[in-house]
């Protein structure tokens, strides 16, 4: 697990991206060298494609030549033969990349061609530049419904505890390559929690799973992760990313808005183990649903998630499109792992995807309202209820009294009494989507560039036609889209979502590209794998629990992260799954298991977004005079996902660690080593209350004896107990600064903020800054 | 030595001590010696390349006119009829319907039904010996005209500020896409090893209205965001040590903290706990280079006043002055903001003759001080200035609501931005508007121009500054750019 670091310590493990995917290459023994056989399909289409259809394909035909079509590129363009089978030397293609002949180099405008794709164009061309009949209408893989795949054989049966293990050892095995050992149980059981809960044990959960002995003991441990209510905030996390959730509007006023119901309706469904068929079709049509639940409308709030620009000058129609293409964009990243938003300016370059399917796209979302939803807890709806069958009876008996005044006007004012109490119920709204009850069928156009005010051809609601058909008597609605997207045919829905469950457990997907699945994508590491695990889900009803709990289970993932330098050479980026997954935590995770590991951290699930400790100054928003007020009691100590986010200005230490502002869909965030988050997890005050939390935990929990109550810390922080080196070190560090803080009273009283009740001030001070190392230790950032 | 000065050398004692008993534990020599490297006021053609830092100093495709920028914002957007565009005609119109077809078909964010035109309240005069005619808001300006280029016939297409600062910074209105300093610190990296090589500064009302996204990195990855240097509290987040740690205990935790992960290197194998160890050795030289570097107090008197800089306060100014501490030191990209150029005239303290005057009192003294401060250490040559906003205004007078105060509305089609040193033409005019300023008329300068002229001046072909993201190579100019060579001398 490689990230990308701002210095050069890294410069020796080739941690720059480029040379960490060349080894990669080279591990996975690709691309072949020139000299052995080039086939087409396999080597010279992509490249062609990426690098010259642009120009020379189906939109634009630059100097006559076109290359996507056999034919046309075989016959050249106004300059002459581009392709002359078997003599590379002949062929203005080779002589063009290689920027010989006194013109420009191709591809124009970009970097040349890397030495070893003009070698491979070269072999192709000098073995008589094969070129099957028809290949051009060859799908990408990813276009094609997966098919449940028999697991391979594999030699070390031994090893095998499922499934994934088969895929994953037939690969090792075919690389001459062995899995690493199962992890220690410590490493384990902090990986499984932080995965699972995305908090780590505490140090009785490690004894209690250290003492059973019995066969299933982490099979145990899974389960009951599995029904841990904080399950579900760890996996609403990344969902919050993709459906761009944020507690303000965005652009320049950035006011407040209320969506936090749909946050907490993620939280629930994770919970819950809502399938994803489900989840998926309540968050994009949840209000189309015959007698749509209060719950199911307040899904449709995914796609409420977009920004509003409130400036004065906005046009109000342009604001309302816009919306809609986000939405379009964000479905075909989010279902589709496909990046439809590029056409919506011209046909895609690359994939299949042409500009007039994406205004077809746009159709299903073109005739919604935009509400606001009243809330209302269970016992709120049962009390509208009663109120409601009150005020019928009311009704009825109103009409029934006839001339008698008196009582009518007292009926008359009850019935509003009534009428009011029902409206204040709840104060609690949330933001959702409502198909327009107009009976209209609404006018979608093209965009022609996609500007919006150059409005094309109309356009009726369809689906992109490379993908499956649009099912047989649905309704052309957003339900039949949501329907659509979780077809069984479906070729990508259900790929990309265990794909992306896979990237959160392993820190890489099995498609690197998580975002793109198209023909620029990374190819699929272990593709029968994908297949497998793709069906597999919607096999076991579109269960992730299901999927996530066959992960975790597996061998694959119970391996050790410990990297000897010969496979770390061999495959630095863990690509071949011959070790366990080590990586850096995210943003949210690094500050909830700091709270947690200094006993700080609420286990209050759901409700208003709230403000933790952030430094004063940083919002400081134009026409807006909102202003960040620390909340008080536990809601100081919430999990980072109920962190008020503003788009404008996000958490500091969420942006430091690679988190994205929301302001639209995240499907993957780019992991960093830097310094300032070295600075934050030293000195951010909220991490060093957290520091100051877990030396007082240490010293009332951790036993009399500063050795133990050091190591406790440090199981707090990393499960394991410390080495005999680091209690060393550790000890001699607070040796040191106790004797320090004892002549310094007045830097112990500023550091520790007072001492608790009993302890020795210089104590408290010396054990502080130990805490403080703790929680930058490279392990207790790390999920290993 | 005063206290601070003691505590400064007593810090970079501690940061050469450490480093060289680092030598032994394994970071490598050649990362040693790069991380030992002097960094402060170091020039960028001295330093080494190394491919493994991601912010390590790049070539850039071709031979580079600048090396650094220094970016002044006008968040807002400047009205550049009553600051650089004078208009005759304007003024002899003024008061008079708009003619139809301009307004035709046209969006405007507050201006209803046919507008009155509106001449400039404020007189222009030549200056230097270039004879380029500005405002006489800008006196300051007059004084450096000679080593500025102004184009006067820049356009973009967004006229809303968040969306068209967005635009400005990145090159589209859709969030999501990096910044120029982004791609900047991509494509070159950063001389200095301490600093970020990319940095934030702002002032003015509020923040610029586009948020964070105006320095945001975008799809890259995140080291390449701008950092905001703050001017109260710890100026970079997070750079002080917590209250009753001093810096021998940062020191010796620090230390302590090294050879824990050393020891766990040793044990798991992973390289990226090397990096984490050299990120921790970096903030510890940030934090000692830091309070070096925002110290202006230490500024020869002379200074301070042609600046206009006061020491601990909030300014423009005191930005303009730390703008040039910064690309001394080999920071790439320096973005000030300054917010509060929206004169629509709503009102007195935003219109044309209270509002904009104090605004260029706000700025223009600072501006002109730091262009004449970056030649007369010879560092102009090698650093280009921009100033401007992300729209113009327009010819028409607002009168939202039947406002008195004179105003303009937004206006995306023709404005104005000048720039200075970093290899641009000193003393020259690019482009023209027609006769009323409404359009742009001669050399128009689209701001994907302005993004390929600038990535020029600093060695960059923007054709080839690319960075691949969801399956597509991307580039700051998007498929479009020219470079404006009548800019370049």
């Amino acid at each position: 697990m490689i990230s990308r670091g701002w210095i050069a310590g890294s410069l020796f493990f080739g941690s720059s991206v480029t040379m960490g995917s060349l080894l990669l290459a080279a591990a996975l023994g690709r691309p072949e060298p020139p000299g052995k056989s080039v086939d087409y399909l396999r080597d010279v289409q992509p490249l062609l494609k990426a690098h010259c259809y642009q120009c020379h394909g189906v939109d634009q035909q630059s100097g006559g030549l076109r290359l996507d079509l056999k034919a046309a590129a075989m016959k050249g363009g106004a300059h002459g033969r581009a392709i002359v089978p078997g003599s590379s030397a002949q062929s203005l293609l080779l002589r063009r990349v290689l920027g010989q002949g006194g013109q420009p180099r191709m591809p124009l405008g970009f970097a040349p061609l890397a030495a070893d794709q003009i070698a491979l164009l070269r072999a192709w061309i000098d073995q008589g530049a094969q070129w099957p009949e028809g290949a051009a209408l060859k799908k990408h893989w990813a276009y094609i419904k997966p098919v449940h795949v028999k697991p391979p054989k594999v030699h070390n049966t031994a090893w095998v505890r499922n499934p994934i293990d088969n895929f994953v050892l037939a690969k090792l095995e075919k690389l001459g390559l062995k899995p690493s050992p199962e992890a220690p149980k410590t490493v384990l059981i902090r990986r499984v929690y932080l995965d699972l809960i995305g908090l780590p044990p505490s140090v009785k959960e490690v004894d209690a799973f250290l003492a059973d002995k019995s066969p299933n003991a982490y099979e145990k441990v899974v389960d009951r992760l599995l029904d841990n209510p904080h399950y579900g905030e760890r996996w609403a996390r990344p969902w919050l990313d993709l459906a761009r959730y944020a507690d303000t509007n965005g652009y320049e006023k950035d006011m407040r808005r209320t969506i936090w119901p749909y946050r907490d309706w993620v939280i629930n469904a994770f919970n819950a183990d809502m399938p994803y068929d489900a989840f998926t079709i309540e968050q994009i049509a949840g209000d189309l649903l015959p007698n749509a639940t209060q719950s199911q409308k307040i899904a449709t709030g995914f796609h409420r998630n977009t920004m509003y620009n409130d400036e004065g000058g906005v046009d109000r129609e342009e604001q309302r499109w816009l919306t809609i293409v986000d939405r379009v964009g964000t479905t075909g990243s989010v279902w589709l792992g496909t990046t439809l938003a590029c056409t919506q300016c011209h046909n895609h370059k690359y994939d299949p995807f042409m500009q007039k399917e994406f205004y077809q796209f746009f159709a299903f979302f073109d005739h919604c309202d935009e509400p606001e939803l009243k809330v209302l807890t269970p016992e709120q709806e049962a009390k509208r209820r009663a109120l409601q069958d009150e005020m019928d009876v009311l009704t009825l008996s109103i009409k029934q009294a006839g001339a008698d005044k008196t009582r009518v006007a007292s009926m008359n004012a009850r019935l509003e009494d009534l009428k009011k109490q029902q409206e204040t119920l709840s104060s609690t709204t949330t933001l959702v989507i409502q198909e327009k009850t107009d009976g209209q069928v609404p006018s979608t156009y093209m965009h022609i560039k996609g500007a919006y005010l150059n409005k094309g051809e109309k356009v009726t609601a369809d689906v992109p036609a490379v993908l499956n058909k649009f099912p047989a008597g649905k309704p052309r609605n957003r339900l039949g889209l949501a329907t659509w997207l979780v077809d069984p045919n479906n070729p990508l829905t259900a790929r990309v979502e265990v794909n992306r469950i896979w990237e959160t457990l392993f820190g890489r997907g099995i498609v690197e590209t998580s975002e793109d699945f198209g023909t620029q994508g990374a190819r699929p590491t272990h593709p029968e794998l994908l297949d497998w695990l793709a069906t597999e889900f919607v096999r076991r009803h579109w269960s992730r629990k299901a999927i996530q709990r066959l992960i975790v289970t597996s061998a694959t993932y119970r391996q050790s992260s410990r990297v000897p330098p010969a496979l770390l050479a061999r495959d630095p980026n863990n690509a071949l799954l011959a070790r366990g997954p080590r990586f850096r935590m995210e943003a949210e995770m690094i500050r909830d298991v700091a709270l947690s590991a200094a006993g700080l951290l609420s286990p209050k699930i759901g409700g208003p977004s709230v403000f933790p400790l952030q430094p004063d100054h940083i919002w400081n928003i134009p026409y807006n005079d909102d202003k960040w007020v620390t909340s008080p009691g536990e809601d100081r100590y919430r999990r980072s996902l109920y962190t008020f986010w503003r788009r404008t200005s996000p958490y500091p230490e969420f942006l430091t660690f690679d988190a994205t502002s929301r302001e639209f869909c995240t499907v993957r965030r780019i992991r960093t080593n830097t310094p300032l988050q070295a600075l934050t997890t030293l000195n951010d005050p909220a991490f060093f209350e957290a520091a100051r939390g877990l030396a007082r935990r240490a010293m009332k929990e951790g036993g009399k004896d500063p050795a133990a109550q050091i190591a406790y810390a440090f199981r707090l922080c990393v499960a394991r107990p410390p080495t005999r080196f680091e209690q060393t070190r550790l000890a001699a560090l607070y040796a040191n600064e106790r004797k320090r803080y004892g002549a310094d009273r007045k830097a112990a009283q500023q550091l520790t903020g007072g001492p608790p009740d009993q302890a020795d001030l210089a104590e408290t001070a010396a054990m502080t800054v130990v805490a403080n190392v703790l929680l930058n230790l490279d392990e207790t950032l790390t999920k290993e | 030595m005063s206290a601070e000065e003691n505590k400064q050398e007593l810090l970079k004692a501690i940061t050469r001590r450490h480093f060289f008993q680092q030598a032994g534990y394994g970071i490598g020599t050649l990362a040693l010696s790069a991380l030992l490297q002097e960094s402060s006021l170091a020039p960028a053609s001295a330093a080494p390349s190394d491919a493994g830092n991601p912010l390590g100093p790049k070539k850039p495709h071709f031979p580079a006119k600048a090396k650094n920028i220094i970016f002044l914002f006008m968040a807002g957007a400047p009205s550049q009829l009553d600051l650089f565009d004078p208009k005759p005609k304007l003024n002899q119109y003024n008061g008079q319907s708009i003619p139809e077809e301009f307004v035709q078909g046209e969006r405007f964010a507050f201006i209803k039904g046919t507008p009155k035109l509106l001449g400039s309240p404020h007189t222009f005069q030549k200056q230097g010996k270039s004879g380029i005619e500005i405002s006489h808001l800008l006196p300051h300006l007059a004084t450096i005209i000679d080593d500025v280029a102004l184009v006067r016939s820049l356009h973009t297409d967004q006229f809303n500020h968040a969306p068209a600062q967005i635009y400005m910074n990145t090159g589209t209105q859709l969030i999501g896409r990096p910044s120029m300093g982004s791609w900047l610190t991509y494509g070159l990296g950063s001389v200095n090893r301490d600093l970020p090589g990319f940095v934030v500064l702002l002032s003015g009302q509020n923040n610029p209205d586009g948020g964070k996204s105006c320095w945001s990195s975008g799809f890259l990855p995140t080291i390449y965001q701008g950092v905001e240097f703050r001017s109260q509290g710890d100026p970079i987040l997070f750079v002080s040590n917590p209250e009753g740690m001093s810096v021998e205990v940062r020191r010796q935790s620090l230390d302590a903290l090294h050879d824990l992960n050393q020891a766990h290197l040793g044990t798991v194998g992973d390289p990226e706990i090397t990096t984490r160890i050299a990120s921790y050795e970096l903030a510890y030289r940030m934090q000692t280079s830091v309070p070096e570097l925002i110290d202006i107090s230490k500024e020869p008197a002379a200074i301070h006043e042609r600046y206009g800089t006061e020491p601990g306060k909030a300014s423009f100014a005191n930005n303009c002055l730390l703008a040039r501490r910064l690309v001394e030191r080999g920071v790439r990209f320096v973005q000030l903001y300054h917010r509060g150029w929206d004169h629509h005239g709503e009102a007195q303290y935003d219109d044309l003759l209270t509002g904009l005057p104090r605004l260029c009192r706000e700025t223009d003294q600072a501006a002109a001080a730091l262009v004449w401060d970056l030649k007369q250490r010879g560092l102009l040559d090698s650093t280009l200035v921009v100033w401007g906003g992300e729209f113009g205004r327009t010819p028409m007078n607002e009168g939202r609501d039947g406002s008195k105060f004179l105003g303009r509305d937004h206006h995306p089609h023709a404005f104005s931005v000048w720039m200075a040193g970093g290899g641009v033409k000193p003393g020259t005019v690019v482009g023209s508007t027609d006769e009323l300023g409404y359009n742009a008329a001669e050399d128009p300068v689209h701001v994907h121009d302005l993004h390929a002229t600038i990535l020029y001046l600093m060695g960059l072909d923007h054709t080839r500054l690319t960075y691949k993201f969801q399956g597509r190579n991307f580039r700051l100019t998007d498929v479009y750019g020219n470079v404006v060579h009548k800019l370049i001398a």
